[in-house]
């Protein structure tokens, strides 16, 4: 399964690279407006086509482009309940940081764990190579960390329970 | 600190102070509390400041002494125990100025008021497995299921068999995380046995939601997602009279606070690895932003031009 | 005399310059009825597996890829073609993609790609290993650019 993980996050990368061509873009349906017209969604003719990504049923990178707006949203893997409830759990305190995270969507799109939100704006102020380089090192960071906090909790649960049993010798 | 303490760290500490010659006797009112809804209060008689009096409370007291918590206070507190102070149901009265010979003891005992409280109906268990051992023919209607009550919504049970006791724990995991989180320890503790070295433990059996068989005819069960049972088989073995009796007691105990503290401790070590995280994708986040030089202006002339 | 509702009007529908779906339409230039072109998508269905069987890989492919039903109505014709260019692509040897990719005109490499991400749409159904390892070939002869069309491209599978 994990010879797919490459050519899974070079297709995301390279997608990215293509969507991420975003020029500002008055609003065409209310007057002085700016919005994101991939979450207004108002004008049919700026949106473009969606497209996903998938490595598996469970893995999967849904990118939305429109003229002046990105959105990318990432199913993470989640074998079991553990790493289900760790990934929620992550996934919600990194949305609750979305200030400060500035790309980041405060609500994922159904079917998905995390979106990201990428305007005009945030292309002209950071190099859109890198924020395609981040977003792929987001994609393997997360499913590191989720392994690595499973495998701690396993060993917390195996060092809590020998201290307390070995005891009763 | 993996292991918690049996006795009460605060009520040692105050009694080391006051006991302690060297401290003059001053007013004292404290009121302290200890896990599973226990509330102390210590305090010196109205004027009196050489008598210290010591009261304990617990909602599952009535239920501790209908399980003979009584006779074992007595055997542990005799001199002390004086009438229970008002809102409180079990009180001891000491003399600063008449300790006795070993005031390391008495303070070692009083800390275990807890403890020694719910000694009674492990130490009644324990002996009637010692007589049923010896029966040709033993009657299982004779064991008696004894069920404390001792925190809201969650109880301790405690049966004899002719070769084992059970104890069963029911408890309330309040948020999926905890059930999950507990899931994974409870299923360690399951699986301890398999090791070499722990082949002789207590067996531990868990269950979510479903009541283990000795329990389920019992009215008052509540039926949720959130409930656990963890029943632990103990052998002659591990309740052997003496010093393993007592360590096993005290260690039976304190078990459901045991597995709550590492959950919690589990979310609290989680929540700093996110945050370590968080800090991480931020740093490369800003990576992604272009440097920017303090770029030094030149004027026609030569001069050197600074934008403030 | 009832004045006419005009603050309900919908003006910029009304405008020249509005965006409607039947110049959308009009572009994708699909003038067929639905039945022709399910029958379409059925003979080449046919098409393809015989000559899978006889193992002719790229005339397969390149029969699979040839006038792709686009437009708004066609859904089970766009499935059932689907499922024909998954069928080639999974019948291939990884070994042998390189040299087929290499062998697409241009027009059949978008064609390709836009297949290869509606595959990837649906990952219950179809292999998303396989799809992924022919993307990586496919990326290497027809680049970025092809990527840029299937975004923009109003003709989809």
């Amino acid at each position: 399964m994990s010879n797919t993980l490459r050519p899974y996050l070079n297709a995301v990368r390279q997608t990215l690279t293509a969507a991420m061509c975003l020029e500002n873009f008055s609003s065409q349906v209310a007057e002085r407006h700016n919005k994101p017209e991939v979450e207004a969604r108002a004008s049919k003719e700026v949106l473009l086509n969606p497209l996903v990504i998938s490595r598996n049923d469970k893995e999967k990178v849904l990118i939305e482009t429109s003229v002046n707006s990105l959105r990318v949203s990432i199913a993470i893997k989640q074998a079991d309940e553990i790493e289900r409830i760790l990934a929620h759990k992550f996934t919600r305190f990194l949305m609750q940081r979305a200030e400060s995270f500035v790309i980041l969507r405060r609500k994922p799109i159904e079917g998905y764990d995390i979106s990201f939100l990428i305007t005009n704006a945030h292309t002209e102020q950071m190099y859109k190579h890198k924020l395609v380089d981040f977003i792929i090192q987001f994609m393997e960071e997360v499913d590191k960390e989720i392994s690595e906090m499973k495998l701690s909790l396993n060993a917390r649960a195996r060092i809590v329970s020998e201290s307390y049993l070995s005891q009763f010798n | 600190m993996i292991l918690l303490d049996y006795h009460n760290r605060i009520i040692e500490d105050t009694l080391k102070a006051r006991f302690n010659p060297e401290n003059k006797p001053k007013l004292v009112d404290m009121s302290i509390v200890d896990f599973d809804g226990v509330s102390y209060h210590i305090s010196t008689l109205e004027n009196q400041e050489t008598k210290l009096l010591l009261s304990i409370r617990w909602k599952c007291w009535p239920e501790l002494i209908q399980y003979g918590a009584e006779s074992v206070l007595k055997r542990e507190y005799s001199q002390w125990i004086t009438q229970p102070e008002v809102g409180y149901d079990f009180s001891l009265l000491f003399d600063l100025e008449n300790i006795g010979a070993d005031p390391e003891d008495v303070i070692r005992k009083v800390s275990l008021l807890k403890r020694n409280a719910m000694a009674a109906p492990f130490e009644r268990a324990f002996d009637a497995q010692a007589l049923a051992e010896k029966e040709e023919q033993w009657d299982p209607t004779t064991s008696q299921l004894m069920t404390i009550h001792y925190r809201e919504g969650e109880s301790i049970f405690i049966q004899n068999q002719q070769d084992r006791v059970t104890v069963i724990f029911s408890t309330l995991f309040k948020e999926e995380t905890d059930r999950i989180f507990g899931k994974v320890f409870l299923q360690e503790f399951v699986d301890a046995r398999r090791k070499p070295h722990l082949q002789h433990a207590p067996q531990v059996i868990y269950s979510h939601r479903e009541p283990p068989l000795e329990i389920r005819h019992l009215p008052g069960l509540e039926d949720s997602e959130s409930m656990g049972y963890i029943t632990f088989v103990l052998f002659p073995r591990h309740f052997v009279s003496g010093q393993v009796r007592e360590e096993t007691i005290s260690r039976i105990q304190i078990f459901r606070d045991y597995l709550h503290y590492h959950i919690k401790c589990s979310k609290a070590y989680m929540h700093s690895r996110m945050r370590a995280r968080v800090s991480d994708f931020l740093k490369v986040l800003n990576r992604a932003k272009p440097e920017h030089h303090a770029v030094e202006k030149k004027l026609a002339s030569g001069r050197a031009f600074r934008r403030t | 005399m009832s004045k006419p509702n005009f603050r309900k009007i919908d003006i910029d529908a009304l405008e020249e310059d509005a965006f409607s779906l039947e110049e959308l339409e009009q572009e994708i230039g699909e003038t067929r009825p639905r039945h022709e072109v399910e029958a379409l998508v059925g003979s080449r269905a046919q098409e393809v597996r015989s000559l899978l069987q006889r193992g002719n890989i790229g005339a397969a492919l390149a029969k699979s890829l040839e006038d792709p039903p686009y437009g708004r109505d066609f859904d089970a014709a766009k499935e059932r073609n689907t499922q024909t260019v998954m069928d080639v692509l999974n019948s291939t040897k990884s070994s042998d993609v390189p040299q087929l990719v290499k062998e697409l005109n241009p027009v059949d490499q978008d064609v390709l790609m836009k297949y290869l991400y509606k595959g990837m749409a649906s990952p219950e159904q179809y292999n998303s290993g396989v799809l992924l390892a022919w993307y990586e070939k496919l990326f290497e002869v027809a680049g970025q650019g092809c990527i840029v069309r299937v975004i923009t491209d109003r003709r989809t599978v």
